[in-house]
This record gives C-alpha cells, structure tokens and sequence, in this order.
C-alpha cells in the first residue's frame, strides 16, 4: 500500500477532511459504544432505564396535557398523540444536549489524540438516536395496547427522523464549538430546550380544530425546525384526516433545518483547528 | 532515502494574557469588552496581551526508520512540537509534510475509560490511538500477554492498581502499527522490570520493523540507548540536530553553567 501523504500547512484547509472522518467511522461506534455502556453503570435498574426514562416522561405528559388541562384529542388515545411528539422533541433535546458538550467532556482525548473533531457531536447524536429507537418500540407497545392501526403516512416518517437530525446535528456543531470557548452554552442550552418544548407542539396539536396557533403567527413559528417535525411526526403515525399537515410550516422548517446544518458545518470547521489551544 | 517526515519554517505563537483573572473568557466578558471598544477608543489594562512563540523558525528533516531524540529543557518547546507533528495543535507558521500513518503516544492511556473493564478499554484506546477493530483483534492476545493483567481482563479499571493499569495503556500503544511513532515521556511506566521490557520492545518496532520513532524524553540515559540521531531544541529553535551522545554533552554542560 503506499502510504498516505499528509500535509499541515499553517492558514490552509486540511486536505481529505471529509475522508479522514469516514475512515474514523469505527471510533465513531466504539465512542458510541462507550457512552451508552456507562451511562447505566453502578445503577440497579441498568439497561431497563432507557426504557423507563421515556416511559416516565409519557406518563407525566398523558396525566398533565391530557387529564388535568384537557387538551382536544380528536378521538385519538392521547398518549399516542402525545408520544408522536415526544419521540422527535426527546431526540432532539437529548442530541442538542449532549452534542454541546462533546467536546469539552472529551477534553482529555481532543488534547492528546488527533482525529476528525465532528466526530464527538456525532457520537452524541448516535447515541440519542439508539434512545430514539428505544422509544420509538415504545410507541409501538402503546399503538397494540390501545388497537390503533397507524396510518400509510408511517412510511414517510424517516423523513421527518431525518429533519431533526439535521437540525441537531446543525446546532450541535454550533453550540459544542461555541461551548469550547464560551462555557456559558451549558446554561443557555438547557433554558432554550425548556422554551423549546413550549413553543413546540409536543402537549398540542398545532393544526387541528380550532387551530391552536394564528394563521398570521404561523411564519414565525415554523421557523422552529422541531415544530415542522413533530406535525410531520403526527401527521406520519395518525394520518391527514386527523392530523392534517401544514405544508408550507414542513417547507420552512425544512429550509431552517438545512440552513443550521450548513452554518455548523462552517462554522466548526473554522474554528476546529483552535479548540485544543482554548479548550 | 526519501524523507517521512518534512517541517518547514514551523511556527506557533501562543497569546499570553495578563492581568485577568478568568481562566477562560465568558460570553459576558467579550460583549462588555466589546461594547466598552466601541464606546472608548483607550483599550483598557484588562486586555494586554503578549505574543509568545513556542516555536519559531523550525525546520528539519526526518528519514523512514530514523529514531530521533528530541532534546531541551521544560518550556524548550519539546511537547508543542510533538503535538504540531501529531495534527494536535495546529501550527501558526510554516508545512508539515508526513509520509505515511501516524501516530502518538502524548500520555499512556488517552481516553480509558475508568468504569469500562480492561478488555474494552482496550478496544476504545486501541481505535482512539488509530487502529482498526480488526487490528485490534489480531493483537489482542499480545497485548494481554505483554501487559501481564489477564486475571483482570474483565474488571472495571477503576479497581486496578496504578502500576496494572498503566502497563495496558502502554501494551495497548505499543501494539500500534504506524510508518511514524511519536512518543512522549511514556517509557517510565511500571516497576523497573516493566521499563525494561518497554524499553526493549520500543527498540525492536524500530530496529526490527523498521518504524520511524521521535521520542521525547528527559531520561539522557534512555534517550542515548535508544535514539542514534537528535533534535535540540532551545526557547522556540532548533539550537543542534547531531549525534546523540554529543547533543546530550552539549545540553548537560550548557544547563550546568545556568
């Protein structure tokens, strides 16, 4: 094999960036991996936490949304409805989280070793993602529970996975390399998620009856990329009759997504190269 | 013989601070400051600020299978160096040319993971150090074997003795196989027999598999056994690049007559 030439030249972009990280795909799974090992260590219930963690947040949601305020449910079991929305806004807070201190919790590694610096926000993201999936078998066990059938549309649903990827794979660039130099991100994240989550239709639903958001406000509140994906999330696993989706909301969260995504991607890979001297 | 390794005119400056108590700058500091610039033109003592080369003007060459000591006191610029040269710290001035994999032992056991047990420490440190899984698997008896722990394999390595979990992390390292190894002050780990079979082993990836070793170290006697070839660097320069036995005389006498 010929070996591979490297160059570092001062002031100039890295050559092979995008492969080099490719090539770092097996340390991608084994931080993964490593994450998700010790998260449960030295705890009794272990393993069965990540099942319980989202279990618990259904519960409260179902209790508070649906028994206490009340909130209209077009005659679908509420916690179906309020899991379609918990599941993407779970993902995306734990993802957000997570990603933002990636790389000042691995500050030992990022100083000593050199690899691709995306992969830190990455691993995080993958490891909400398993959570996701935890989750989402979750919504399934409720769905044969309560006997409700989900709609063709499930097959879109991917799709919408994928918007809220994006979008915290986006601000997780953002924020984990802001969060390097300015520790400040690590009181700021957690107070943004918790306006998120009200600002987001997770307890409502935004489009049905009498339509909980004005049609003149609804510009603005689709520039939340997590309010597209959770109608879309909705609309996915209940169907159009009853879970009509805002086509020009799902555009512009779409557009927002996408346009975070590419400003993290700038933006770190500015400032990637300086972080071992900041950190 | 061609060159591996090809550094050109490097440098690195580093900002030194005064008079600031915070240890980092927060989100608060830098809009104040800023608005405070735009109001007055007068900077004020908060910011001073010095530049500070921890290597200027820095160039050399290294050939494959070369083993080169790189000598000089604390501060000489020895580790900024080793990092620039692993894609650690990324250089201010200057090109870096490597010919082939690389890769660097900064500290025995980067990234182990104190709750994980030995075996996938392990495989975590193994692909943090660069190697492929299937790599891993190939050397993992080896690794074991050199390390002497096999009775803890599967135990937490938060329970391991100091001395038993630094002979993993550097069985681990050692079993890597790149064209270019850079090492750091790792060879004193472990009882005085371990630091022999280290030493010993150290040798042979460079001898016997012909892999290019920059090796780090304030141990004269370990750095004349083991590197032919050395770098002696001084504030920021290179001072001599000579015979070993030579620049270890010329660094002993010129720190003496400090």
């Amino acid at each position: 094999m010929v070996p591979k030439r490297i160059i570092i030249e001062s002031g100039k972009e890295t050559s092979a960036y995008w492969r080099d990280l490719w090539s770092y795909r097996e340390l991608l799974y084994y931080l993964t991996l490593r994450d998700i090992l010790i998260r449960y260590k030295q705890t009794f219930l272990g393993i069965a936490w990540s099942a319980f963690r989202p279990l618990l947040t259904i519960f409260v949601f179902t209790i508070v949304f649906g028994r206490i305020a009340h909130l209209p449910d077009n005659g679908i079991p509420y916690s179906i409805m309020v899991c379609c929305a918990i599941l993407p806004w779970q993902f995306f807070s734990n993802a957000l989280t997570d990603a933002s201190n990636s790389l000042v919790n691995n500050s030992e590694i990022l100083t000593k070793v050199y690899f691709p610096r995306m992969i830190f926000p990455i691993s995080a993201i993958s490891i909400s993602l398993v959570d996701f999936a935890i989750s989402f078998g979750i919504l399934c066990l409720l769905m044969l529970f309560y006997g409700f059938v989900p709609a063709w549309t499930i097959v879109a649903l991917p799709l919408f996975l994928a918007i809220a990827f994006a979008t915290s794979l986006g601000a997780g660039f953002l924020i984990s390399a802001l969060n390097v130099r300015f520790r400040d991100f690590k009181f700021i994240v957690p107070f943004l998620l918790q306006l998120g989550l009200f600002i987001s239709p997770v307890g409502y639903n935004s489009n049905t009856g009498s339509s909980l958001v004005p049609e003149r406000w609804k510009v603005f509140y689709y520039l939340n990329p997590m309010a597209g994906v959770i109608d879309g999330f909705r609309w996915s696993v209940i169907g159009g009759s009853r879970a009509p989706l805002y086509l020009p909301g799902i555009y512009m969260s779409l557009t927002v997504s996408l346009l975070i995504l590419l400003l993290g991607i700038s933006f770190f890979r500015k400032v990637e190269k300086d972080f071992v001297d900041i950190i | 013989m061609s060159a591996i390794i090809t550094v050109e005119n490097l440098g690195k400056k580093y900002r030194i601070r005064h008079q600031k108590q915070d240890s980092y700058a927060t989100l608060r500091d830098t809009i104040v400051q800023g608005a405070k610039n735009i109001f007055s033109a007068n900077r004020t003592a908060k910011q001073t600020e010095e530049e500070f080369w921890a290597l200027k003007n820095v160039s050399f060459e290294i050939n494959q299978g070369d083993r080169i000591g790189i000598i000089g006191r604390n501060g000489a610029g020895k580790s900024t160096l080793l990092k620039i040269l692993s894609r650690v710290v990324y250089p201010t001035e200057g090109r870096i040319m490597l010919e082939g994999k690389i890769a660097s032992l900064l500290e025995v056991g980067t990234g182990f993971h104190p709750e994980l047990s030995g075996r996938e420490n392990i495989y975590l440190n193994g692909v943090i150090l660069g190697m492929t899984r299937k790599e891993i698997e190939k050397k993992f008896d080896e690794i074991v074997a050199f390390s002497e722990i096999d009775k803890f394999l599967d135990m937490p390595v938060k329970r391991y003795s100091s001395g038993m979990f630094v002979r993993l992390a550097f069985s681990v390292a050692v079993h890597m196989e790149p064209d270019i190894l850079i090492v750091d002050e790792v060879l004193a780990v472990g009882d005085a027999q371990f630091q022999k079979k280290s030493a010993a082993k150290m040798e042979s990836i460079s001898k016997d598999e012909g892999r290019t070793i920059l090796f780090v170290s304030h141990n004269m006697k370990a750095m004349v056994n083991l590197c032919p070839k050395s770098i002696y660097l001084e504030s920021g320069t290179i001072k001599n690049i000579g015979v070993t036995e030579s620049i270890v005389n010329e660094y002993l006498l010129h720190t003496d007559s400090k």
